[in-house]
């Protein structure tokens, strides 16, 4: 098992992903990584490459949606292999979210554990306690698991071992007024 | 030996002598019979044979009560005309120009230039006339259902004594379908009147998985007055085979993902716990992508949305509209409750973000849908 999981650079959404190869990170196994950024910059882009590495690897995968957010569509387009993820929705509820991660992470055999926080209200993010970010890194730290934490803000704060801060990007159409056609965001 | 029934009523006739019967077609029985019971035969349209083939081709095509005795099946068969045997309308062509009339004649060809002229069908016709054919008997027999019920004189108010009684019904049941070489696909529970079936997701026999997985319905579904009967079924089914490979990565255990997913459904619901699919539609959401797309997150449920010349609110946001396109407009099964109609915009607007939001023309409401990420 490798030490970690590097995303393809030639992959459809590239913009993202080249911040992140500039940057030169790959994703740690057996750590927290947390893609944090605005809407529209890039932070879904970024999870779903990262599970269509580790489904193309023929590793097992899960996400947890909180907000049931989760696009399949547009995820199988970008190479995720629906058929090797597992999907949890969780209705809003930060606190099942956390729980089903927990429970998931335990079972084992996952590549990518994906804990989708983006868009949940503040209140519920402030009831998180820091020590339910200990107990995850502990929980991965012996295991081949990536725990990835999708958020607008990083959470997991010095228990994440790369913190992923996305800035926002433009978006580009094509055409002219009237006739636009959303291209990309850059 | 083996005796065959011809006629309307062979089933019952059938089943009067054995509780093995082969049912050949819906006029003709074939079961083992003794020495005993073949008087009780006479008067009947009926053979007696040591092979069931045999027997199954006198009683057709002999008038009456025929008895063969062993080694006399070529000569009582070979009176019987060539269509007596099973049908085959090109092997019996060359029959009719080789002058083969009767199964006596076909009985007297030499094996292998029949073999070499019309292969294993041939072959097979010929020892049928020859009834040298022998197999075993095929009955039908009714399928084992794996149960156990009991009736308490008391009622069981607590889980663990009830879960107690479960396991040892599973014990029991698990080791009769191992006797069978089978597993369970499913768990069928009914305590009282109320009956629940519990899904697996492969077949298994193992007690403790099919203990915790009724466990968690327990858990999550509690029975609404204390037990007093209880009955627990195991559908059987072929054991699951896997064949592991060196180069495989590691995937998670089904026996401990099924718990997990089983815990999980427990907290979230049934319904949002799985494997997501796409279909073949054109449904906005589930259609298979036909192309590549920008990555995208869902509002749900989509969010009402005001909009005027040049703004944009919801309840969780509002902005500028700084870019517009669309609309492109969709609609679809128009036959059912759920169909759609509408057209659909991408616009950027003054907080920096890509949505999608669409015009519902049967409700004639805005709505967002949800962001380009």
């Amino acid at each position: 098992m490798a030490a970690a999981l590097p995303l393809p650079l030639g992959w459809r959404h590239a913009e993202p992903l080249d911040f992140l190869s500039a940057a030169g990170r790959d994703f740690p196994r057996g750590r927290i990584s947390e893609i944090t950024g605005v809407r529209s910059s890039g932070r879904t882009s970024v999870l779903h490459a990262l599970l269509a590495v580790s489904t193309g690897r023929g590793e097992h995968a899960a996400l947890v949606d909180t907000n049931d957010a989760f696009d399949p569509r547009s995820a199988a387009s970008g190479g995720v292999e629906l058929s090797k993820l597992v999907w949890v929705r969780c209705g809003g509820n930060a606190e099942h979210a956390l729980r089903a991660a927990d429970l998931l992470i335990q079972a084992g055999g996952f590549g990518v554990v994906a804990l989708d926080l983006a868009e949940v209200a503040a209140g519920a993010l402030n009831r998180i306690p820091a020590t339910a970010w200990f107990r995850f890194r502990r929980a991965v730290e012996s295991t081949p698991v990536i725990l990835a934490v999708l958020a607008d803000h990083p959470l997991a704060k010095s228990c994440s071992s790369m913190t992923i801060k996305l800035p926002p990007r433009k978006a580009r159409f094509t055409g002219c007024a009237p006739f636009l056609l959303l291209r990309n965001a850059v | 030996m083996f005796a065959c029934i011809h006629g309307p009523d062979a089933g019952r006739l059938a089943d009067s002598f054995s509780p093995f019967v082969e049912l050949v077609d819906e006029q003709t029985a074939v079961f083992s019979i003794t020495a005993r019971q073949l008087a009780r035969l006479k008067g009947t349209q009926a053979a007696v044979a040591s092979a069931a083939e045999t027997a199954i081709l006198a009683a057709r095509n002999l008038p009456g009560y025929t008895f063969i005795a062993p080694g006399d099946e070529a000569r009582v068969l070979g009176a019987l005309l060539i269509d007596a045997l099973p049908p085959d309308p090109e092997i019996f062509e060359t029959f009719d120009l080789w002058g083969i009339r009767s199964l006596a004649d076909l009985a007297r060809l030499p094996d292998d230039a029949l073999a070499s002229r019309l292969g294993a069908r041939g072959l097979h016709l010929q020892r049928l006339a020859r009834g040298a054919i022998a197999r075993p008997l095929r009955p039908q027999l009714p399928a084992t259902v794996y149960a156990e019920s009991i009736e308490l004189d008391y009622a069981l108010k607590l889980r663990e004594p009830l879960l107690f009684l479960i396991a040892r019904f599973l014990n029991d049941l698990t080791a009769r379908l191992k006797s069978q070489s089978l597993a369970a696909s499913a768990i069928d529970l009914t305590l009282d009147s109320n009956q629940r079936r519990l899904s697996l997701p492969f077949p298994t026999r193992d007690v403790k998985l099919l203990l915790k997985r009724i466990e968690h319905s327990l858990e999550h579904q509690p029975p609404e007055a204390p037990v007093t009967k209880l009955r627990l079924e195991l559908i059987p089914t072929e054991p699951r085979r896997v064949q592991h490979g060196l180069f495989t990565p590691a995937a998670p255990e089904p026996e401990k993902l099924e718990l997990t997913l089983g815990k999980i459904r427990g907290l979230v619901g049934e319904k949002n716990v799985g494997y997501p699919e796409l279909f073949d539609t054109h449904r906005p959401g589930a259609a298979r992508p036909t192309g590549p797309l920008l990555p995208f997150r869902y509002f749900r449920p989509a969010l009402e949305a005001r909009i005027t010349a040049d703004r944009l609110g919801t309840r969780r946001f509002q902005g500028r509209i700084l870019r517009i396109a669309g609309p492109w407009r969709s609609s679809g099964e128009w036959w059912r409750s759920d169909l759609w109609n509408r057209d659909e915009y991408d616009l950027e607007l003054s907080d920096g973000a890509l949505y999608r939001i669409y015009l519902d023309r049967l409700s004639d409401k805005w709505f967002v849908e949800g962001v380009y990420d």
